[in-house]
């Protein structure tokens, strides 16, 4: 059984650089995926990842543990990646509307044509609805759907309460399925029939 | 149909914990109850649990460089370019290291030689050095001595013979000299004889003593 991320740090302020090899290999993939999938590109995902590290190397003396370090490494990345998205002055490498034009992804409206839209394109569109998202609300689905961060982490890598975390989760949530539906997907599943 | 709760935000934060199974007990059996009631949330749950799995769909790439060396990912044309230069330096190395090998065999072979030589220099050390020691180191020393006596002894009486002959040698010449002298006097006595009578007489007599006197000495 490894060590966890709390003695690893330990580890690390008392002088075991080794340890923050570990905390590294832990994290990495994760940081990087998620700073990709905030930055849409993946040689600024793995910049933001390596400067997110060393961040956290260099602030590691002064870090108090009073939140997780997973949460206090997302900070970073996350901060970072905001810093990015602000000097880009422009929208997210794909956008809503270039999704819009180049037409709905299910072609027709013949019954089952759902079933054949590949998943790559399903994919696709939901690159471009999550991207298309208001940075807020962007943040905490990401972290949430795909990082699998709780409520409580979000709320402490955001520096924001859970109760707002929940409010932009819910308010994105909404928003993916709205436009989500105006891309012809419906969700992969039945959507239950309202009873009557 | 609109949820009678549509602004509670904790009904709403409630349905996210069970969304994401993160609702405890109690939690969880208060958004089930109003789900059963409210077929307008029972959607919305229905909808957000099928708008997750459409969400699953994104997912990263496989070939993601990481941090470290071993992740980077090269541009093709340089992977090509890599490829080329390596096959180009393979090919030149190729002749180099045949050439290589060759040296390196003479370089074995010279050393395996070298080896050898040690090998029966250290045996022949060892040989020497397990022989018995001399039984009589005293008497080793007394011939030694004797030798060297015998040896000096011998470069002595050559020494002596060659003075006694150069000695010999000088008194001899030495006599050839006294009579040529003594010839010469005689003839400038001859000469001056009828000249000086008295006075010759008494050179003559002079003469004489140092003749005796040159003889004793």
């Amino acid at each position: 059984m490894g060590r966890s991320d709390e003695e690893l740090v330990e580890a690390c302020q008392a002088g075991e650089a080794s340890a923050f090899d570990v905390l590294l290999a832990r994290w990495e993939d994760r940081i990087r995926g998620a700073a990709f999938r905030f930055l849409g590109s993946e040689d600024e995902a793995r910049d933001v990842a390596q400067e997110a590290f060393l961040k956290a190397y260099r602030g590691l003396s002064g870090f108090k543990q009073q939140a997780r370090f997973s949460s206090w490494l997302y900070q970073i990345a996350t901060n970072l990646c905001r810093d990015r998205l602000r000097r880009r002055k422009t929208r997210p490498l794909v956008s809503l509307e270039a999704l819009e034009e180049a037409g709905p992804v299910i072609a027709e409206t013949r019954a089952g044509a759902h079933e054949r839209l590949i998943e790559r394109d399903l994919a696709r569109v939901v690159r471009g609805a999550i991207e298309a998202l208001p940075l807020e609300q962007r943040e905490v689905v990401i972290l949430k759907e795909y990082q699998e961060l709780t409520f409580l982490e979000i709320a402490q890598a955001l520096d924001v309460p859970v109760s707002t975390v929940k409010t932009r989760l819910y308010r994105g949530l909404d928003q993916l399925r709205l436009r989500l539906e105006d891309q012809g997907v419906r969700g992969t599943t039945a959507v239950p029939v309202p009873a009557p | 149909m609109e949820c009678e709760k549509v602004g509670d935000g904790a009904l709403q934060g409630d349905k996210l914990d069970v969304l994401y199974g993160e609702a405890d007990a109690a939690v969880r059996e208060r958004v089930l109850a109003h789900l059963e009631s409210c077929a307008a949330c029972r959607e919305e749950m229905g909808a957000l649990r099928a708008l997750r799995r459409d969400l699953g769909s994104w997912r990263l790439p496989l070939a993601r460089p990481g941090l470290t060396p071993r992740g980077y990912v090269l541009p093709r044309w340089l992977l090509a370019a890599a490829l080329f230069l390596l096959a180009f330096a393979g090919t030149l190395g190729a002749s180099g290291y045949l050439s290589l090998r060759r040296a390196l065999a003479a370089q074995e072979s010279r050393a395996a030689l070298l080896e050898r030589q040690q090998l029966a220099s250290e045996r022949a050390l060892e040989a020497a050095l397990a022989r018995p020691p001399v039984a009589d180191a005293e008497a080793f020393l007394a011939r030694l001595d004797a030798r060297i006596d015998e040896r000096l002894l011998a470069r002595a009486s050559l020494q002596e013979q060659r003075f006694d002959q150069r000695l010999a040698d000088w008194q001899e010449r030495a006599a050839v000299r006294r009579r040529v002298d003594m010839a010469q006097v005689a003839a400038s006595l001859s000469y001056l004889d009828g000249r000086h009578g008295e006075q010759l007489a008494r050179t003559n007599e002079l003469m004489g003593y140092v003749l005796q006197a040159s003889d004793k000495r």
